[in-house]
C-alpha cells in the first residue's frame, strides 16, 4: 500500500512533467522551453522559501502562519535598506543590542530584586512603575536618537532615487560616496537605551512572576551572561566606531554588501518569529481560530507598518555589479566567464538567461533545501521536529522542552520567508503588497505537495512556478488548439487561476497532496 | 511513608471543564510495581499524566523522590528520572527505531550505555532496528514504546495499559521484560486486564469515578471476590 501510494507520487509529478515536454515539442522553440524551464524553478525557488517555512509551523505547531507573506516582504525592505543604506543600519544596530542585552540580562535582576520580601500591594505594583519608567525613558532616549533616514514624501530623499542612484553607480563601476554622519549623541544616550530596556524585562519579569509565583533559578545562567556581555559590548562597539564603519561599508563592493543584506534579513527574520511566537502565539495554542486571526491582523499590520517607513510607492532594488555587468566578454558562455566579468546575462543554446534571476534564486533554492533537509533527517533538532509534528506531548514527555523547540522552528520558518523576500527584491522589484501574491501561491504549492510535508513543500512550489511561467509564456505565442482557428493566448488573469486549477485537480486525485499522509 | 518514591496527594484534575480527577491519591513504595486498576474511564490515564504535569493539578500535589513538581513544566517533571509509556503503542512512526531509542537520551551515549540490557529484553528490537516506525507489527511497537523510557536512567516508570490489544504470546513476553525492568526502577502501572496485573504487581490502587477509593497489597486483592466484582465487574 505505501509503495502504491510513493509510485502514484512519482507517476503524477512525471507525467506533469511529460506533459511539459510534450508542450515543448508542441509550440516552443528548444531555447524557449530552456529558458520558461529555468523561470519555472526560479520562481518554485522563491515560493518555497515561504512555502517551506509555512510548512515547518503549520507541521509542527499546527500554526497556519498568515503573516507569512508580510514576513517575506519586510525581509526584502530590511535588506534594501541594510543594502542601499548601511548608514542606517549602523545607526540602528546600538539600540536594537543594547535593547536585546537589557532583555536578555533582565532576568538576573528579576530574580536580584525578588529576594527582598515587600508586601503584596508592592510586589503587585512594582512590575507596572518599571514598565512606566522603561517607556518613559524609552521615548526619552529614542526621541533624541541619531539615525540616517529618508523620507518617501521627498523625490530627492525617497527609496527610488537612493536605488536610481546606486544602479548608476554600479552601471559606472564607481563607489558610492558615504553621506555624512548623523551627529553622535554622548554615551549617556547608551546608558538610558541600555537602562530602559533592562527596566523593561523587569517589568516584565515581575509580571510572570506575580503569576506564576516566584522568579525561580535563572536558565542557562553562564550562557545569558555571555550572550548578554557580547551584545552589550558588540553595541557600544559600534555606536563609538560609527563613522569608521559606515564608510567601511559604503566603500564595499555591491556583492559583500548584498551577502550582509542576506544575513541581516535572516537575523531579522529569525528574531522576528522568536518574538512573534513568544508574545503573541503562544499564549493562543489553545485557540487555534485565534491564532489564524492574530497572524492575519499582524500580517496587515505589518504591512502599513512598512508603508509608514518606506511610502506606499514601488521601487527597485540595484542588483550587485556581479550581476549587472554587459561590457566586454558579456553575455557570458560559461559560469566561469560569468564569475570572470560579471555578466548579466548567460548565453545558453541562443538565447539568453540572467545570472541573478534564473541561476543565483534556484542556486539559493537548492541551498536551503539542501541544508534544510540535511537539518530534519540528520540532526537531533530535525529528529525532535519529525517527532513533535506527529506527537508533540509525547515529545515532552521524554523530558524535552518542546515549547523552545516551537520557538526555535517559527523562527527558522520566519527566516526562510525573509530571506526569501531578500532574494527576490533585485527580481521582484520592492512594494509593501509583494508578499500577499506569495503567500498565496505558497499556500497552493503547500495545498499541492501536502501541508506538513518539507519535500512535498519543494515540489509544490515547483509545480506552482513551473505552471505560471508556461503560462504566461503561452500568453505571448499562444497555444494551438485543435478545435481552434486562432492560437489561443491565456490572459495574465490566468496565471493565478492555472496554478489554482493545478490545485484542484491534484487535490481530486490525490486529497491528501503529492507527499501528504493520510490521518 | 518516608521510602516512597512517589506521593499523588489528593489530587484534582480538570480536562477542559470537566473534572476529572476529584481527589486520587497513591503511593508508589521504592522498588517492585504498583498497578492502577479501574474500571474504562476512571482516571487511571489521567491520574499518569497528572504525574507528569501534562494535565497539571489544579488542587493537590505530587511529590517525586521527596521533592514537589509542582510549577514545573512537563519536560522538567520527566527530566526528574520518570519514563511513560503511553497507551495505544504511541512511538514515533515517521521516526526509525533507532532514532525512537535515540530521541529519548538525555545525555549523550545514553542508547549505548543501556543497548544492551534493552535489546536482551527486546531481542526483536535489534533486528528492526533501521527499519522506520510505521513497519512494525502491534506488538514490536509496544515494546519500542516500553524500551524508549529505558533509554535514560529513569527511576519511575509509568506504564500505560501494556497488554492492550496484544496477542497472549506477546503479552508473556510483555510480562517478562516488565518483571525484568522492575528491578531497575519502580514501575507504576495501569492495566485493564486483571490476570496480567495480578501476576505482575505486588500492590494496588483502585480509582473509581476520579477516587482513589481503595489501596493494598495484591495478594489480598485477588481473595477478595467482593471488591473485586465491585470495583472492577466480572473476574
Amino acid at each position: 500500500m505505501e509503495t502504491l501510494r510513493r509510485n502514484r507520487t512519482l507517476l503524477i509529478t512525471l507525467a506533469i512533467l511529460a506533459f511539459l515536454l510534450f508542450t515543448a515539442i508542441q509550440g516552443l522553440s528548444t531555447r524557449d522551453w530552456v529558458i520558461t524551464l529555468l523561470r519555472g524553478i526560479s520562481v518554485g525557488a522563491i515560493t518555497f522559501l515561504v512555502a517551506s517555512g509555512l510548512s515547518l509551523i503549520f507541521g509542527l505547531l499546527d500554526v497556519l502562519n498568515l503573516a507569512h507573506g508580510t514576513l517575506f516582504m519586510i525581509g526584502a525592505y530590511v535588506g534594501w535598506t541594510t543594502y542601499l543604506r548601511p548608514d542606517t543600519l549602523v545607526d540602528l544596530l546600538p539600540p536594537v543590542l543594547l535593547l536585546a542585552a537589557g532583555l536578555l540580562l533582565g532576568p538576573f535582576w528579576a530574580a536580584l530584586v525578588g529576594r527582598w520580601r515587600t508586601s503584596r500591594t508592592v510586589s503587585r505594583a512594582w512590575p507596572w512603575a518599571a514598565l512606566i519608567l522603561a517607556v518613559a525613558l524609552a521615548t526619552l532616549v529614542f526621541a533624541q536618537w541619531p539615525l540616517a533616514r529618508w523620507d518617501p514624501a521627498v523625490a530627492a530623499q525617497s527609496p527610488a532615487t537612493y536605488s536610481l542612484q546606486l544602479d548608476q553607480a554600479i552601471k559606472a563601476g564607481q563607489a558610492r560616496a558615504a553621506p555624512a554622519p548623523a551627529a553622535q549623541g554622548g554615551l549617556l544616550r547608551l546608558a538610558g537605551a541600555f537602562l530602559g530596556s533592562a527596566l523593561l524585562a523587569l517589568g516584565l519579569a515581575g509580571f510572570s512572576a506575580a503569576r506564576y509565583g516566584g522568579a525561580g533559578k535563572v536558565t542557562g545562567a553562564p550562557r545569558r551572561w555571555a550572550l548578554g556581555a557580547l551584545l552589550l559590548v558588540t553595541g557600544v562597539g559600534i555606536y563609538t566606531g560609527d563613522a569608521a564603519l559606515t564608510r567601511f561599508l559604503f566603500g564595499l563592493d555591491t556583492a559583500w554588501l548584498f551577502l550582509i543584506a542576506l544575513l541581516v534579513a535572516l537575523v531579522t527574520g529569525a528574531a522576528l518569529g522568536a518574538l512573534m511566537e513568544i508574545t503573541l502565539i503562544r499564549p493562543l495554542y489553545t485557540r487555534p481560530i485565534y491564532q489564524l486571526m492574530l497572524t492575519l491582523g499582524l500580517g496587515v499590520s505589518g504591512i502599513e507598518l512598512v508603508q509608514a517607513i518606506w511610502g506606499r510607492t514601488e521601487f527597485n532594488m540595484p542588483k550587485p555589479a556581479l550581476f549587472q555587468g554587459s561590457g566586454a566578454g558579456c553575455p557570458a558562455t560559461s559560469i566561469v566567464d560569468w564569475l570572470a566579468n560579471g555578466c548579466s546575462t548567460i548565453d545558453v543554446l541562443g538565447g539568453r538567461i540572467r545570472t541573478y534571476n534564473e541561476l543565483f534564486v534556484i542556486l539559493i533554492g537548492v541551498i536551503v533545501l539542501v541544508a534544510v533537509s540535511v537539518l530534519l533527517q540528520r540532526s537531533r533538532l530535525g529528529m525532535i521536529i519529525r517527532a513533535g509534528v506527529q506527537d508533540s506531548e509525547m515529545v515532552e514527555a521524554l523530558g524535552i522542552n518542546v515549547r523552545q523547540v516551537f520557538t526555535l522552528v517559527f523562527a527558522l520558518g520566519a527566516a526562510l520567508a525573509t530571506l526569501g523576500g531578500i532574494i527576490a527584491a533585485p527580481s521582484m522589484g520592492l512594494s509593501p503588497l509583494m508578499g500577499e501574491s506569495l503567500l498565496l501561491a505558497a499556500l497552493i504549492a503547500l495545498a499541492i505537495g501536502g501541508l506538513t510535508s518539507f519535500p512535498g513543500a519543494a515540489a509544490g512550489s515547483l509545480l506552482v512556478g513551473l505552471v505560471q511561467q508556461f503560462i504566461i509564456k503561452y500568453g505571448q505565442i499562444g497555444i494551438r488548439l485543435p478545435f481552434l482557428e486562432q492560437p489561443f493566448k491565456p490572459t495574465p488573469p490566468l496565471v493565478p487561476a492555472s496554478t489554482v486549477l493545478l490545485m484542484v485537480i491534484i487535490l481530486l486525485v490525490l486529497p491528501q497532496g503529492l507527499f501528504g499522509r493520510k490521518e | 511513608m518516608p521510602d516512597a518514591i512517589l506521593e499523588v496527594q489528593e489530587v484534582h484534575t480538570f480536562i477542559g471543564q470537566f473534572h476529572i480527577l476529584q481527589g486520587v491519591s497513591v503511593s508508589v513504595p521504592r522498588g517492585g510495581i504498583v498497578v492502577l486498576l479501574g474500571r474504562n474511564g476512571a482516571g487511571k490515564t489521567t491520574t499518569l499524566k497528572t504525574i507528569l504535569g501534562l494535565l497539571p493539578p489544579r488542587q493537590g500535589q505530587v511529590i517525586f523522590d521527596g521533592q514537589s513538581v509542582q510549577g514545573r513544566r512537563s519536560f522538567d517533571i520527566a527530566a526528574l528520572g520518570i519514563g511513560f509509556v503511553p497507551e495505544h503503542r504511541a512511538i514515533f512512526r515517521s521516526l526509525s527505531v533507532a532514532e525512537n531509542l535515540k530521541i529519548a537520551e538525555r545525555a549523550r551515549g545514553d542508547l549505548d550505555r543501556k543497548a544492551d540490557f534493552i535489546f536482551g529484553l527486546f531481542p526483536d528490537l535489534k533486528r528492526l532496528y533501521r527499519l522506520p516506525g510505521n513497519h512494525l507489527s502491534g506488538g514490536q511497537q509496544q515494546m519500542l514504546a516500553v524500551a524508549r523510557a529505558l533509554v535514560p536512567d529513569n527511576r519511575l516508570l509509568l506504564i500505560d495499559e501494556p497488554s492492550e490489544g496484544l496477542a497472549p504470546i506477546i503479552i508473556e513476553q510483555m510480562m517478562h521484560a516488565i518483571r525484568q525492568l522492575s528491578a531497575e526502577s519502580t514501575v507504576l502501572l495501569v492495566e485493564q486486564n486483571f490476570v496480567v496485573a495480578s501476576q505482575l504487581a505486588e500492590s494496588y490502587v483502585i480509582i473509581e469515578e476520579g477516587r482513589s477509593v481503595q489501596a493494598g497489597l495484591m495478594a489480598d486483592l485477588v481473595v477478595d471476590r467482593e471488591t473485586i466484582q465491585r470495583y472492577l465487574g466480572a473476574a
